[in-house]
């Protein structure tokens, strides 16, 4: 599906809270970085910022440059901005009658404490919901009753619906309009009636059907869902128009293909639809990135981090497989949409040290600094020490090279404030309080890969850990050593790792049937429920422009044990369409599978096995030219070498002297024994003692243990 | 201790916990410990004092410290690496037979350094009624298996005479083995992430850390226990079953940086279920007391040393055995952890700088219904309507009370979808809402409660039993604050043949309310019931105690009241003084009324002394 002719590039561009990356290559050229700040409201400004600076790089004008673009991949924030700054529709909900208060009861307590911290948990009476998108004034109840099996108890009352509507439009005045009713997974009839009737009596009405967009069991989430589709479905479809007009306007007419997700892309107009699936579409893009250089490096267990100014984010793939968040929320609503399991904490170099005031026990955010004042050393008003102004004082950073010398680091007045805010108050050196501080991050971001990959039944000593982010290169010689995973990585696209992910994603449709089948089934039974998916994702991806030998149909099923509540989504060996030997082998994989995950003793198989959801994704195979490799050198890096200096050394525990290298300068093939720290343009690499760093052919950092 | 070591073991100790509570929900697998969080992992010191307890029920961290200081006497001499030591006997720690601690002693070097504890509500122990709740129970020896401490597993291996004899008393032994093995996994977490937090800090410096983070929570506790005012505080709670009611009076005596809990007068014994052991009242005061009064502090031992219980032995707060104790945790269990709330509410509202920190009583009768029977797939079907998790929020002395908002005991509860309930168990709902006006009115409202009715649907035998352990139908059990009133007490109605009484005439088949069910509504609370034909059952919960005068509250807040459907006009008028008029407050009516409402209070004779 992409352009002919000299059009040549293919351009990745990621709208992050912060900054908007940009990564441009083609064939024969190496990989471009542009880095510009977002623009909220109008992105636009942001991506064009982001996009001519990598342009600038071979000399390029944008339009230039967009002129001769074959392929524009983007992904962007802007949903998830919508609902953190609540700029979406006036929403009204239709839901059955009796029910009418499933979304602002949020399935009890669930709604106060869902998405808060531990510390937020222990303190119920200081806890409250956040206040719904839709509140209960603008709800309306219509009789109709589906029961579990999808039978029709009572008929749907049209009148009502149609009264519902204009009482909604006209009186509450609302804009879109979003529809869930019980089991409407199962039997969707009711919903789509609703949809018509609303187009009828009220059209130009933005609607979203929970049926459509969230077709899965569970009326509270799916509900939320449906809700948050609605609210931000108007914004989503204008921004990607705008983005649209605004590519076409400077000369690039290919397609725009839309990052979701569950880290796959979709054409523009796909996109504009389903507004939830741009929900956290950034990391997801990360992990995909992760994988894409997991292949060329042939890694398959990767623990991907990425560490910015304000989080520490960390995704786990899994023999080249990555999990689905099982209760993703935006802000504090919950939504069910696949989505890339990313888990968060708030440890990013803008993160605040502070001393506990009752205790005077230290820690690391999670309050940030964020970009402004930022670090106090940034010089910028910041006048609370942060993790950034700790890794100043244990030598890590050079206050004058710091982002390519652009900014010069006020390490006199970070090292004032520390002691009187941290190191005095802890009868502490400078040194060895700035090496504690540095030691509890390190330590809070290992017990976090710890328990997320326990969580998960794996041990992180089977993987390699890729460091993403403008600050993960600065900690994950020490974390990576505890978690004692086989190597590390710092990619040389680490500091635009989203956009690096649009790069190798493909074209992506999941769709899915819920139902329950006993396992094993026979398989006809099992066909036959594929048999209209495949129809579907054939045809879309045949009007998408691919051919057959383009496009991957993957199949895999839910499975669970009776009167268990975990199901395990399964991957159909071979794909479809099933025979029986195919139904005992999908039954075996998936005890493997659940063993796997969930330890040693957990399958409870005397209640028997079923199916509870049939997958199918439908993968359109873009096209994308070779990211090319460099020879490698030999291994001494002295021409990189630029100085030394006293840098904290974990194995000494303490300050000791060390190399300082230039990036820029350091060819493919060399090798840098640790202790040593490696400036590039945008981040720090610490190599600890007894490790050894060396930059491969694709200019990547890898970090082993000697 | 050096800060920075000290922060981190802190950390770690904490997510030993998380890991353990995951592993645990991995292996169970069950609803009522992934959807309910019904279940609780902590750490304990060598000598059995808590170290630090996860967020889960908190009525048992300090019954599972007894659980470990009872094994460590029964046992001692007999502990070795790799044991795990059941116990679930009330009148030794647990709060019933169906809440089984296993302990386990975590040893490093072949030196015992530290122990893990954690608790599930079995599937089943063998009461006489499935899943233990047994109303008519008599005495503990009808309420199941229950062991003052065995040896399950020993030095890893599990010891299949001891687990046999076990499931050989229990339905549904599958289940039971499966809860089992869940907490055998979630210890053994523990016991591995502890051994190897050990390995890298030393054992010396660790259970350093382990007693400076106790004698840190002591410091602070009493730090702000000075910062309150001494005084004497008192709440007393009423309940009724089948005609009996039952009374537990707390009275919070604070001097210094020390605080008593006194109950006595409290009832004698029941000879229902509903009694607690010394334990159970134990635990069931510091359930509330470690969210409101330590929220910021760790939950260890160090929170337990300032406090003293006074609790007459033969009373419905320390029974004496054989006394039955299956329905503790939703019969007097819930009045011990209102009135702590309310005591230690009544202490913080006397403080300028903690006055935020005061509730009114949340969730305060804890209904609870129990199923039990075939489902529509003809399986054995045993478990709680998990609207018990729904509960309803107190009013602040800021804010309202959170709607559904949950209690405090269980600070992460929450309830299963209505499309989870209608694939569990052969059921319909009719409809499951919050019902306007339960919420205590008060300055700040209390939150209202959930109601929600049940018809059997396709159940293979035509119908399903259930339990019901009612009490707070006669009078609210979740009390007010500072001259708010209570929530509206619960309510519980078997509606007979609901359809049929209009036979003939044009009935609603879809009722969405109490009102609109056609057939007779009895009023129960008390006993075991079928669900069946066309019966259905109707619950509404109780709601939130609210804050301070209803005559107080600003009309606007109201009027949004009513507004969002939580406040009928009706009530607005009659409680809160305010009177709309064509869709808006009428500012001059309700300055009126109020004035009015004022008069007939202070008309109104005081009750005799």
């Amino acid at each position: 599906m992409s352009k002919q002719g000299d059009a040549r590039y293919v351009v990745a561009t990621d709208v992050g809270g912060t900054c908007t990356d940009a990564v441009l290559f083609a064939a024969g050229e190496p990989v471009r970085l542009g880095k510009a700040l977002s623009t909220p409201p109008d992105f636009a400004d942001g991506v064009l910022a982001a996009v001519g600076a990598a342009a600038e790089d071979i000399g390029l004008a944008t339009d230039e440059l967009l002129a001769r673009t074959a392929l524009f991949m983007h992904g962007s924030t802007v949903v998830d901005n919508t609902l953190l700054t609540r700029s979406g529709a006036r929403t009204g909900l239709i839901t059955t009658e009796g029910f009418e208060d499933t979304l602002t009861i949020t399935r009890g307590a669930y709604g106060r404490w869902a998405g808060l911290t531990e510390d937020g948990i222990k303190h119920p009476v200081a806890t409250d919901r956040a206040p719904p998108l839709v509140p209960g004034a603008r709800t309306r109840g219509v009789p109709e009753r589906v029961d579990y099996k999808g039978a029709v108890l009572r008929e749907l009352d049209e009148e009502a619906v149609r009264h519902a509507v204009r009482s909604l439009v006209d009186d509450d005045e609302v804009e879109a309009l979003a529809v869930s009713f019980l089991w409407s997974f199962y039997n969707d009839s009711h919903e789509r009636r609703v949809g018509a009737l609303i187009r009828e009596t009220a059209p130009g009405t933005y609607v979203t059907l929970s049926s459509e967009i969230a077709p899965v069991p569970g009326e509270y989430e799916r509900a939320s869902t449906t809700v948050i589709n609605a609210y931000a479905g108007r914004i989503a479809r204008d921004y990607i128009t705008s983005i649209q007009a605004l590519l076409r306007g400077r000369g690039y007419d290919g397609p725009l293909l839309v990052m979701q997700g569950y880290g796959g892309l979709l054409p523009a107009e796909e996109a504009a639809a389903r507004a939830v699936g741009m929900l956290e579409c950034g990391p997801a893009a990360g992990v995909i990135g992760s994988r894409h250089l997991g292949r060329f490096m042939e890694d398959e267990d990767i623990i991907a981090c990425d560490m910015g100014g304000t989080t520490f984010k960390v995704g786990v793939i899994q023999g080249g497989a990555i999990d689905y968040a099982r209760e993703p929320m935006v802000d504090r609503y919950h939504y069910v949409a696949p989505k890339i399991e990313v888990v968060s904490i708030g440890a990013g170099g803008g993160s605040i040290v502070s001393l506990d005031p009752s205790t005077g026990v230290p820690g690391v955010g999670p309050a940030s600094a964020g970009a402004r004042p930022g670090p106090v050393c940034y010089g910028l008003g910041g006048t609370e020490p942060t993790l950034t102004d700790v890794m100043l004082l244990v030598g890590y950073m050079d206050p004058g090279t710091f982002l390519g010398g652009t900014i010069t680091l006020d390490a006199e007045k970070a090292r004032e404030i520390f002691v009187q805010r941290i190191a005095s108050p802890l009868g502490m050196s400078v040194e060895d309080a700035a090496i504690g501080i540095y030691r509890i991050a390190a330590a809070q971001i290992s017990d976090l890969i710890h328990e997320i990959t326990v969580e998960r039944g794996l041990d992180p000593r089977d993987f390699v850990l890729h460091a993403f982010g403008g600050s993960c290169g600065l900690l994950c010689g020490v974390f990576g050593a505890e978690l004692g995973v086989r190597r590390i990585v710092v990619p040389y696209t680490a500091s635009v790792n989203a956009a690096f992910g649009l790069l190798a994603a493909d074209i992506v449709h999941e769709y899915s049937v819920t139902k329950t089948l006993p396992a094993p089934s026979p398989a006809t039974e099992i066909n036959a429920i594929y048999a209209p998916m495949m129809d579907r994702a054939r045809e879309q991806l045949a009007a998408e422009g691919f051919a057959d030998d383009a496009i991957a149909l993957d199949w895999s099923i839910d499975l669970r044990y009776g009167r268990q509540v975990h199901e395990v989504t399964t991957p159909v060996q071979g794909g479809g369409p099933m025979d029986d030997d195919a139904v005992g082998r999908l039954a075996a994989d998936f005890e493997a599978l659940y063993e796997r995950k969930f330890g040693q003793g957990s399958a409870y198989r005397a209640a028997g096995m079923e199916m509870t959801m049939f997958r199918l994704t439908a993968r359109g195979l873009v096209e994308r030219p070779r990211v090319e490799t460099a020879a490698l050198n030999g291994a001494d890096p002295g021409r990189a070498l630029i100085g030394r200096r006293d840098i904290f050394v974990e194995a000494a525990g303490r300050l000791a002297p060390a190399d300082i290298f230039d990036f820029a300068r350091l060819v493919p093939g060399n090798v840098i024994a640790g202790p040593a720290v490696i400036h590039t343009p945008i981040t720090t690499i610490v190599v600890q003692s007894g490790q050894t760093g060396r930059v491969d052919a694709y200019r990547n950092t890898i970090i082993e243990r000697d | 201790m050096d800060p920075i070591t000290f922060s981190i073991i802190r950390h770690r100790l904490f997510r030993v916990i998380d890991e353990a509570v995951i592993t645990l929900k991995h292996v169970s697998g069950s609803a009522i410990t992934n959807e309910g969080h019904d279940l609780m992992v902590s750490l304990y010191r060598a000598d059995g004092s808590l170290l630090m307890g996860g967020v889960g029920f908190l009525h048992h961290l300090t019954s599972a410290a007894e659980a470990c200081k009872a094994v460590i006497r029964r046992f001692e001499g007999d502990i070795g690496e790799g044991d795990v030591f059941l116990t679930n006997c009330p009148y030794t720690a647990a709060l019933h037979t169906s809440d089984i601690y296993l302990v386990a002693p975590i040893h490093h070097d072949g030196r015992l350094v530290a122990w893990s504890a954690c608790f599930v509500h079995v599937y089943d122990i063998g009461a006489m009624v499935p899943g233990g709740f047994s109303p008519d129970s008599r005495d503990i020896f009808t309420e199941g298996f229950s062991s003052p401490g065995i040896k399950l597993v020993e030095g890893g291996t599990m010891r299949r005479d001891v687990m046999d004899t076990l499931l050989n008393m229990v339905r549904a032994p599958e289940m039971v083995a499966l809860d089992l093995s869940s907490m055998i996994a979630a210890n053994n977490v523990a016991r591995e992430r502890m051994g190897a937090l050990i390995d890298k800090y030393g054992a010396g410096p660790v259970d350093e850390a382990c007693a400076a983070l106790v004698d840190q929570s002591e410091t602070l506790f009493r730090k702000r226990l000075r910062k309150l005012p001494d005084g004497r505080w008192e709440a007393r709670q009423y309940f009724d079953i089948e005609g009996e009611t039952c009374r537990v009076l707390l009275a919070m005596t604070k001097e210094g940086d020390e605080l008593t809990f006194d109950f006595t007068g409290s009832s004698p014994q029941s000879h229902y279920g509903i009694n607690c052991t010394y334990w159970a009242s134990w635990g069931g005061f510091f359930a509330p007391l470690f969210p409101l009064l330590c929220y910021d502090i760790t939950w260890n031992d160090g929170v337990l040393r300032p406090i003293r219980m006074i609790a007459p032995e033969g009373t419905i707060v320390n029974c004496t055995r054989p006394a039955p104790v299956s329905l503790a945790t939703v019969g007097t269990i819930q009045s011990v952890n209102n009135a702590a709330c309310t005591c230690i509410a009544k202490m913080l509202s006397a403080s300028e700088k903690y006055a935020r920190e005061a509730t009114a009583v949340w969730h305060g009768s804890h209904f609870a219904i129990f199923m039990f029977g075939l489902n529509q797939r003809r399986q054995e079907a045993i478990g709680i309507l998990t609207e018990t998790f729904g509960g309803a929020g107190g009013a602040r002395t800021y804010a309202d009370g959170i709607d559904v908002g949950g209690e405090i005991p269980n600070p992460i509860g929450r309830m299963a979808n209505v499309e989870t309930t209608e694939a569990t168990f052969p059921v319909r709902y009719l409809f499951r809402r919050a019902r306007p006006d339960t919420g205590g009115p008060g300055r700040w409202r209390g939150g209202n409660a959930i109601e929600f009715a049940l018809v059997q649907h396709d159940s293979p035998e035509g119908g399903i039993n259930y339990v019901v352990s009612g009490k707070g139908t006669e009078f609210s059990m979740s009390e007010g604050l500072g001259g708010g009133y209570a929530g509206a007490p619960c309510a519980y109605r078997w509606v007979h043949n609901n359809r049929a009484r209009d036979a003939g005439r044009n009935v609603d088949p879809f009722p969405t309310s109490l009102d609109g069910m056609t057939g007779e509504a009895e009023t129960i609370s008390w006993g075991v019931f079928p669900l069946k034909g066309e019966d259905a059952l109707y619950v509404r919960s109780d709601g939130g105690g609210g804050f301070g005068d209803p005559l107080e509250r600003e009309p606007a807040r109201v009027h949004a009241d009513i507004e969002a459907g939580m406040v009928s006009e009706g009530v607005a008028a009659s409680v809160y003084g305010v009177i709309m008029a064509n869709g808006a407050v009428d500012t001059q009516a309700t300055r009126a009324r109020r004035e009015a409402l004022r008069a007939a209070r202070l008309a109104t004779p005081m009750a005799a002394e």
